[in-house]
């Protein structure tokens, strides 16, 4: 009865979140709805009995995401306007702004939506919903049962953990492949080439010395944390890209608190350290091909030790790829500096 | 087959994975050295991949030992094949003049309107990725699988647009990734509902178990809502112009000649292997229909334009209707194939000559400082090789013959009268007069015989020849169709392979 009052206040709360997140108008308040929804979908996956999902929900869908959008938020406080758009702006708008915002420099969103606009936007959003209820309410008894067949092949996977198996042996295809997106995302943010909106060296790094005793006792612990989540991996909810969020998250606190410098180390250092998890799963995915003829098919007597050694260099790389996207700062090489630096004389 | 015969498979997936990683490590000094090498690499191995299929028929390859539905099966049959020589010639042309552009920018004196560089050194890595999820997804046999791929396409596509510094390339740039963004999440919607429904995510299983019912009705929608969305079919194509349009050259020319078509190919699988067809006659028509009415929307903008990476944006407009075309043709009756097949057929022409002109565009905007069609006067005195690559591009887009658009165009206008459906064969052919129009929008100013001096800024010969040798392809596609079409045969969804009219 209770669990069920739970699940109904879930059900309810998370549609309302969700709303509120898109409407307001204060980014601030937005964001910090968004981690709370976050937060409760978490939950709602922990109620599904997912508690992996649940975990990696907590870790990067609310901490990170969130964190990350506190950044960008960070970086648009107090922005000055420019100019010629200041004079385009109609009296209108400029008088909507006023009445959003609670105080001055505060960032607002200030695009305005007419009623049309929402009203075209909530048809196809409602039929996409109601399409989407009537075809899980008349979901038929699946013809296959892949959660079966996982736990039936699981002694042969190496690992007790059936969300392990599938994501380092039965499908490690799609999680080599995820590993790409990682990598490719911080290589995708460097291209912009974002030296000026340089996150991470907020206000906060300068003397404080309850944040420093703070972060420095915390370090210890979420390195024992991390370690644990992906040991635990193997037979319980955990893995690699748990720990490595708890590991990320740790490299965010420990840039924000000033406690390590934002382009965390010389340029070639990170550059290894973001690829290194992506390229030892590539690399045994392709040698067992020796020992079995396929690739990524790991020979039975090391299944275990191959799958420990990937997940290992994963966590450092998916820690680090958080913690560098956070940053944003991107490492440069050669001649690159000097020809930004020189376009930057330019400009100003 | 043994150990090596199967195992090529992986090849055109793996190699260019293990480069993009190595070329984040080497800088980009080497990077490119690195680029060519996998370059011919994949063509390498697409060769073999090609003869073996030819050979044997279709290959199905168990990734990690596992079978399907358990684990992921790539399977490579002749549409697949089709497509990876597709990617693989036109990635090579790319990489190829790549090298050049980049290359060549260092002895640059002063910022030149329209292209600008790749100061981060990251165009390597994000193209092969990109190739790599492009090769990946064409041989793909799982639906979650797929949107993997489609997930590296979208951001290192969307990462090649935002290269070029300006501020309209970093605002294109980040409306491409919202709307590739939006159509992944369809798409995954869709599959999360197939799964829901069905209880597996192997295409060939999905196939089996398929019935018309709320859940797959509804994953069809959504999935092919997001997949027109991505390939920028009418009227989803707003977010086009400006990504094609803004971006550096050779990623104009990657994401107007292949990226598009993934999408397209992912469709194409889904509908005829997964949902039989569409489930039903309906939908096909509806897309034809979009089809349609995108060949003379874009081409009618094209027209339009005043700026010449635009006209080839619209022109895309335009070209990716002929391939939706298909859809209300490609039934289970006698012309389904020839339908089916000219669709793709002209997949692979207009990727050579979309791709060959914007490199052929590029290498001009470069060298004349801008990309404004009125002062294009005397262009082809200046840079012939240039502006011939964008000809022979352009009777390709007409689909005159020789070229492979010709055939495409045969292949379609038969499937459409031998149907009775006759008012698709008339927007076909008008289609065509069309890119006449918009072609010679370009080509009236460049051929004029006008006192002109020296360009501003020389291109490096490697530009204007690579573009040209790619739009040299395209024009002779048509004399490869009977091996192209043998291959297109193996595998086909469609049981009834009798060609009505091969040219």
């Amino acid at each position: 009865m209770l669990s069920l009052f739970f699940d109904a206040v879930l059900a309810l709360a998370l549609p309302l979140l969700a709303w509120r997140v898109l409407t307001t108008r204060d980014l601030y308040r937005a964001v910090i709805l968004f981690i709370a929804f976050g937060l409760l979908v978490a939950l709602s996956w922990a109620r599904l009995d997912a508690p992996d999902i649940a975990l990696a929900e907590a870790a990067i869908g609310a901490g990170l995401t969130g964190a990350l959008f506190l950044n960008t938020v960070g970086g648009l406080v107090g922005r000055k306007r420019s100019p010629s758009r200041e004079s385009d702006e109609s009296r209108e708008v400029a008088e909507r702004r006023e009445a959003i915002q609670s105080s001055p420099g505060e960032p607002v969103d200030e695009v305005m939506r007419p009623w049309w606009v929402r009203l075209a936007l909530t048809v196809p959003i409602l039929a996409l919903g109601l399409a989407l209820g009537w075809a899980v309410v008349s979901f038929p008894e699946p013809a296959i049962d892949l959660a079966q067949q996982a736990s039936d092949n699981l002694e042969a996977s190496g690992v007790d953990h059936g969300v392990t198996a599938v994501l380092l042996n039965f499908r490690s295809y799609d999680t080599l492949l995820e590993i790409g997106v990682l990598l490719l995302a911080v290589v995708a943010v460097w291209s912009l080439d974002l030296g000026r909106v340089r996150g991470g060296q907020a206000a906060l790094s300068k003397g404080l010395p309850v944040l420093h005793g703070l972060v420095r006792l915390l370090t210890p612990i979420m390195i024992i944390v991390g370690g644990y989540l992906l040991w635990a991996g193997a037979k319980q909810p955990g893995g690699a890209f748990q720990a490595g969020a708890v590991l990320g998250a740790l490299g965010v606190l420990l840039v924000l608190s000033g406690l390590v410098r934002p382009p965390l180390s010389d340029g070639s250092g990170l550059r290894i350290g973001l690829a290194v998890g992506f390229a030892v799963f590539l690399g045994i995915g392709t040698a067992v091909m020796l020992a079995t003829g396929e690739l990524l098919n790991y020979p039975p007597a090391s299944t275990y030790g191959l799958i420990i050694i990937i997940e290992l260099f994963l966590t450092v790389s998916i820690a680090l790829t958080l913690a560098a996207l956070f940053v944003t700062a991107p490492p440069r090489k050669e001649q690159g500096s000097k020809e930004h630096s020189e376009e930057k004389g330019e400009e100003s | 087959m043994g150990l090596i015969g199967s195992n090529w498979l992986v090849v055109p997936i793996v190699l260019p994975l293990a480069t993009a990683t190595l070329a984040m490590l080497v800088g980009r000094r080497s990077a490119p050295y690195l680029g060519l090498l996998t370059a011919s690499g994949i063509l390498l191995s697409v060769a073999a991949i090609g003869l073996t299929v030819l050979e044997e028929g279709t290959i199905r390859y168990q990734l990690g030992g596992w079978e399907a539905p358990l684990g992921i099966n790539l399977y490579a049959d002749g549409l697949a094949v089709f497509m990876l020589l597709m990617t693989a010639i036109v990635g090579a042309a790319v990489s190829a003049y790549a090298v050049g552009y980049f290359t060549s920018r260092q002895d640059e004196s002063g910022r030149v309107a329209g292209d600008s560089g790749d100061r981060s050194g990251s165009f390597w890595v994000l193209w092969m990725f990109l190739w790599a999820s492009l090769n990946g997804l064409f041989l793909s046999a799982d639906a979650f699988n797929l949107y993997v791929t489609l997930e590296i396409m979208g951001l290192s596509a969307a990462g090649l647009v935002t290269l070029e510094r300006r501020q309209s390339a970093l605002s294109s740039g980040m409306r491409y990734l919202f709307v590739t963004l939006l159509g992944s999440l369809a798409y995954l919607m869709g599959v999360a509902l197939l799964y829901g429904a069905l209880g597996a995510l192997d295409l060939a299983t999905l196939g089996e178990l398929m019935y018309p019912g709320a859940a797959t009705w509804s994953a069809l929608a959504l999935i092919t809502l997001g997949m027109a969305l991505k390939t920028g079919l009418f009227p989803l194509h707003f977010w086009m112009p400006a990504a094609y349009s803004n971006a550096i050259s050779p990623a104009s020319a990657l994401l107007a000649g292949l990226v598009g078509k993934a999408s397209f190919y992912l469709l194409l699988r889904l509908w005829f292997d997964v949902f039989d067809g569409g489930l039903g006659p309906g939908p096909g028509q509806v897309l034809g229909l979009l089809g349609a009415a995108a060949i003379v929307w874009g081409a009618v903008m094209a027209v339009r334009q005043r700026r010449l990476k635009r006209l080839l944006a619209y022109s895309s407009v335009s070209q990716i209707g002929y391939l939706f075309v298909l859809f209300s043709l490609a039934t289970t009756a006698s012309w389904g194939f020839d339908a089916w097949s000219g669709g793709v057929y002209h997949a692979f022409s207009h990727a050579c000559a979309k791709a060959a002109m914007f490199m052929s565009a590029g290498a001009i905007v470069r060298s004349v400082g801008h990309d404004d069609l009125d002062r294009m006067q005397g262009v082809g005195q200046q840079m012939p090789l240039a502006v011939a690559g964008f000809a022979l591009g352009g009777v390709t887009l007409m689909g005159l013959p020789p070229t492979g658009g010709f055939t495409a165009k045969w292949l379609l206008v038969s499937a459409s009268l031998e149907s009775g459906q006759w008012w698709i064969a008339v927007v076909l052919l008008a289609g065509g007069v069309l890119a006449a129009l918009y072609v010679l929008r370009f080509l009236n100013p460049a051929l004029i015989q006008v006192k002109v001096g020296p360009v501003a800024r020389p291109a490096t010969q490697n530009l204007e020849v690579t573009a040209f040798v790619l739009a040299f392809g395209s024009f002779f596609l048509a004399l490869l169709s009977a091996p192209l079409l043998a291959l297109l045969r193996i595998g086909t969804p469609f049981a009834s392979v009798l060609l009505v009219g091969t040219p």
